[in-house]
């Protein structure tokens, strides 16, 4: 299937529609020779949560280390092709990559508390952009903490080290951490993978919320999870987007056979 | 079947008798040199000692001097060191990865780290004492850091591995600065650990005699000035043990004591920090 027909296919979702955050235009990327993406376009539409499924080693959480740039940390991988952001091309080259992920922000698979207080845990990452008096970073932190359901559990031990924290508390922190700095995209890398029946539920009421100031990008292995809190999915196969649409079409009524078939566990 | 069981139990009993036989050959021997040490020297451990220089033969006396002068010349060994390998350790480990320059530096490094400690007292000697044309407690010092550095090196690099990159892209997520994300996320994630190496270093030049034979030569006289030759507790060791006077033996095995001593209380601090590295 040519790139052309792809685009063409996906059309009123891809070609820059009003509400797109986000536009990802023949994206291929490279760990060293092996192509872990094969022109990938795909789009996140403003303020809505787009789940991204597939099997592992798809490149669904490829995918969302180049929308932030993440893979830069390594030497080795490159993406080609345009991402663009509010149409700005992240991947042209002298783009601030601090700047870049201050926007978008990213949350990991495994929770990644920082080596110091609950309270520094979020302060730190505010710290960086703005210069806040205490009160108004005391105000800051609060606002984080009950925006990520957790300022309850934590608000009379905000001087404990992050580490102390349940793993469920552990992630919610990361994602107040992430907030906190107020950025307009979040990722989500399979945020719930670690996590218990009962945190996994809150972090996806969290993210519901979240979609009232934020475009959400997560991957997740759960299908339930994607079906119950993404508004439009992206199925992914072997580096290739095999179907994008809404969350409700691509799970009632996928177009592909291999989404159907994932969709209801005959393979992947 | 049951024979091949009761062969088996007995080659275990066998191996772990050996096993436990080996350890105790091993602490025997550092038993029996501390109880030496605790025999000979507790004897002539007084106010003296660290009051009194070291004396002429025949005349009581202690080791101020001495003490000062390993203080001072441990000093700055590790003034120079520890940022020197910190930073080179830091390079490695963040930077260098497994680059061409990044190799080397770590070959160098561990040629360094096995150098004869002989060998880094001629070459201080030749740089620093020669052209000076008199010997000096800094160019003992500068020895020492020679012998310092290597091992800060190596164990900057090993804790900084031991930081999840999960816990720098985490960090990087939020747009810090790579120094910064080094700096405040990285050192104070290994803290500990890089103490550990500090102190490892402190133990391992405390004790070197060698390095400072060329370098810092000793001193019976009390002396603060760096530029000038200066005494420490390994030289007067070397220097005393080697005496037929018996006071100055005697100094000699306290001297001995109270080295072994502060290098064992080194060694078990870093060995309680070490612990206490957490990587979660």
């Amino acid at each position: 299937m040519s790139d052309a027909s792809i685009a063409a296919r996906f059309d009123p979702l891809v070609q820059g529609a009003a509400g797109e955050k986000i536009v990802v235009r023949g994206l291929n990327f490279f760990y060293g020779a092996s192509r872990a993406i094969k022109n990938v376009n795909v789009s996140l539409r403003e303020r809505k949560v787009t789940a991204f499924i597939g099997p592992s080693g798809c490149g669904k959480s490829t995918l969302l280390r180049v929308l932030n740039r993440m893979y830069d940390l390594y030497p080795n991988q490159r993406a080609e092709g345009e991402v663009l952001l509010d149409g700005q091309n992240i991947l042209a080259p002298g783009l601030d990559l601090n700047l870049l992920r201050a926007r978008v922000g990213m949350v990991f698979q495994k929770p990644t508390p920082f080596p110091m207080s609950i309270y520094d845990n979020i302060a730190f990452g505010i710290k960086l952009y703005e210069k806040l008096p205490k009160s108004e970073m005391d105000s800051r932190v609060e606002t984080a903490l009950r925006r990520s359901a957790l300022w309850e559990e934590v608000k009379d031990k905000l001087g404990a080290s992050g580490l102390s924290l349940s793993g469920g508390q552990q992630q919610r922190l990361c994602i107040a951490r992430t907030v906190a700095i107020r950025p307009e995209v979040i990722l989500l890398d399979e945020p719930c993978s670690a996590l218990d029946p009962i945190s996994t539920a809150k972090i996806e009421e969290l993210i519901d919320e979240l979609t009232e100031d934020y475009t959400i990008a997560i991957v997740t292995h759960s299908m339930q999870q994607a079906a119950r809190v993404s508004a439009f999915t992206a199925f992914m196969y072997l580096g290739e987007l095999i179907e994008f649409d809404e969350t409700s079409k691509v799970f009632t009524a996928p177009r592909e056979k291999r989404t159907q078939d994932y969709v209801t566990g005959r393979f992947g | 079947m049951a024979d091949f069981y009761h062969k088996r139990r007995r080659s275990n009993a066998v191996w772990t008798v050996l096993s436990y036989a080996a350890t105790a050959f091993g602490l025997g021997w550092l038993v029996l040199i501390l109880g030496a040490l605790l025999w000979n020297g507790v004897g002539g451990l007084s106010l003296d000692i660290f009051t009194k220089m070291t004396p002429a033969p025949g005349v009581q006396g202690g080791l101020l001097n001495s003490i000062i002068g390993s203080l001072i010349m441990t000093g700055i060994g590790v003034l120079i060191g520890a940022p020197l390998g910190v930073l080179a350790g830091t390079y490695l480990a963040e930077y260098g990865h497994s680059s061409r320059v990044a190799w080397v530096i770590r070959f160098i490094n561990d040629i360094l780290l096995s150098a004869p400690s002989i060998v880094v007292g001629l070459f201080i000697y030749q740089l620093f004492v020669v052209p000076f044309g008199h010997f000096s407690a800094l160019a003992g010092g500068l020895a020492l850091a020679v012998i310092a550095t290597p091992v800060v090196v190596r164990t900057t690099e090993d804790m900084l591995n031991l930081v999840p990159n999960t816990l720098r892209e985490a960090a990087s997520a939020l747009g810090m600065p790579r120094s910064v994300v080094i700096q405040r996320i990285a050192y104070r994630s290994v803290r500990a650990g890089l103490v550990t190496g500090v102190l490892l270093a402190v133990a391992r030049i405390t004790g070197e005699t060698a390095p400072l034979v060329f370098t810092a030569l000793g001193n019976s006289l009390f002396e603060w000035d760096p530029r000038q030759p200066m005494s420490s507790l390994p030289l007067i060791i070397y220097d005393f043990a080697r005496s037929p006077y018996p006071e100055q033996q005697k100094l000699a095995w306290t001297g001995a004591l109270l080295v072994t001593f502060a290098v064992l209380g080194m060694s078990i601090a870093a060995r309680v920090l070490t612990s206490r590295v957490s990587t979660k």
